[in-house]
């Protein structure tokens, strides 16, 4: 548990500034978004890793999250180790699916 | 019973946190139409840009900013002995997110609906 | 006399529950004047001797020693015994008084607080001196004893305990009067086993699962703060190991 809570607060460091990153190239100043605003950013290599190391820590923080959410309730608790095996594999589906779409915004050739 | 500003911030932390959650999982399929081609995925963000959506993103921009700030407080607490000055860390956590939810939410709604 | 001085009526509401006679807990209310330094716990006596015999609460030393009097009382928990009765009265001179939640009710105010003192004995709430302590006394400097001002006056009253929400969630969390007392014994440079320790509230159902919502610091009767101990607790637990070698360096100079 001491490692978890480690993890939790270090993500939740990094989230703070890619969380403000984020929202200040991708959405600000708010207007339409299509494939063409995007790959403006996207077509940059160092972008890619960003976002990927972004989807990363999300996902750590936003699943070991739910997992704490779940196991609180005194009901869900003897469960909690299945919950984490199902939630593992939910994080690493995502985080696969995310990073192939991240990969996918390359320049039609 | 109980209600105290500690257990307010607690009910909405783990509201936002599971609301944020859940919009993770859907905005990482709902981007996966990028794996489809440029068209799809062009098809695909048409559909979220109507005013209505918008409006449901600014409660979105304000589940993340106090999300973040509540965080940023407790590692505040976490950090250093100011477990004294918990109401007053709270109620400045609260109004920053509020402050920077109106201050990113303004524009967003002129954009949706097109004024300005 | 003064406006100060003058008895004033108190409409006091007491949660009633027989579990032999009653399905549920219900309020009941008593009329109760009230001169000035009348406690809760004077007005609970006043209600048994005067009204109603067959109202039950705990209550033994009458001055905030012994612990066994918390009540909540308007949503808050307190001692009723150095809890004036006129600083909890609503404008409508009226009060609310109900047992310790989280916890099962035994007869009206009293609650069974078995799991309360289960988890306290999980912490091992007892001194470990070091195997060789010889017959010569312990020199604590001020300052370890200053570290430990806001943990050791505790009087295990249960009212941080029964404000919770996350003893309300999962009853097998440690809790914040467990903790509270880990952390003065962890901290105590008298202690010769505070990895032990540590290694035992970083499990699953210790310090982690606090989830820093400040009800123990605020319901304490004493001043005391679990919160503060909780953090520097996760803190310690980071570098456990390391903590029990400077405690042993510590030791060879007591």
């Amino acid at each position: 548990m001491t490692r978890f809570f480690q993890v939790q607060r270090y993500t939740a460091i990094l989230l703070v500034v890619f969380m403000a990153l984020h929202m200040i190239v991708v959405h600000y100043p708010p207007g339409h978004i299509d494939f063409g605003r995007v790959i403006e950013r996207l077509e940059n290599p160092v972008w890619k890793a960003i976002d990927i190391a972004f989807l990363l820590t999300v996902l750590v923080h936003g699943l070991s999250g739910a997992w704490v959410v779940l196991v609180d309730i005194g009901k869900v608790n003897p469960f909690r180790k299945v919950l984490a095996v199902l939630i593992a594999i939910v994080g690493v589906a995502a985080f696969i699916y995310g990073t192939m779409t991240i990969i996918a915004f390359q320049l039609p050739t | 019973m109980f209600k105290t500003t500690g257990f307010i911030s607690f009910v909405l932390r783990r509201f936002t946190g599971v609301v944020l959650v859940l919009y993770l999982l859907t905005h990482i399929w709902v981007l996966g139409a990028a794996n489809q081609g440029v068209e799809a995925f062009n098809r695909r963000m048409e559909l979220f840009q109507s005013p209505v959506t918008i409006t449901l993103e600014v409660l979105l921009l304000a589940a993340v900013v106090y999300h973040g700030f509540d965080g940023i407080r407790l590692l505040i607490v976490h950090y250093f002995n100011v477990t004294d000055q918990r109401k007053s860390l709270f109620y400045a956590a609260f109004a920053t997110a509020a402050l920077l939810t109106i201050v990113g939410g303004v524009p967003m709604l002129l954009f949706a609906f097109g004024i300005g | 006399m003064t406006a100060q001085e003058q008895t004033i009526q108190a409409r006091v509401h007491i949660q009633r529950y027989n579990p032999d006679v009653d399905r549920k807990p219900y309020l009941q209310t008593f009329d109760v004047p009230v001169p000035q330094g009348m406690t809760i716990l004077d007005a609970l006596a006043y209600i048994k001797a005067e009204i109603d015999g067959s109202v039950t609460f705990r209550r033994s030393c009458r001055h905030a020693i012994c612990g066994s009097c918390a009540v909540n009382v308007n949503g808050k928990n307190m001692l009723a015994c150095n809890t004036p009765l006129r600083t909890v009265l609503t404008k409508k001179n009226e009060v609310t008084i109900r047992p310790l939640s989280f916890q099962p009710i035994i007869k009206d105010l009293v609650v069974d607080r078995s799991a309360f003192w289960e988890q306290y004995l999980k912490v091992k709430p007892w001194l470990i001196p070091p195997e060789n302590s010889g017959p010569k006394e312990y020199r604590v400097t001020p300052e370890e004893v200053k570290a430990l001002n806001r943990a050791e006056t505790c009087i295990m009253c249960g009212a941080c305990y029964a404000s919770c929400q996350v003893v309300a969630m999962n009853r097998q969390y440690i809790g914040p009067h467990a903790l509270l007392k880990a952390f003065l014994r962890v901290l105590d440079p008298r202690d010769s086993a505070p990895a032990e320790r540590l290694e035992l509230v970083s499990g699953t159902d210790g310090v982690f699962r606090c989830h820093t919502i400040f009800n123990c610091i605020d319901a304490c009767p004493k001043n005391l703060n679990p919160t503060e101990a909780i953090e520097t607790l996760r803190k310690l637990t980071q570098r456990r190991l390391a903590f029990e070698k400077e405690r042993e360096e510590r030791q060879k100079t007591l």
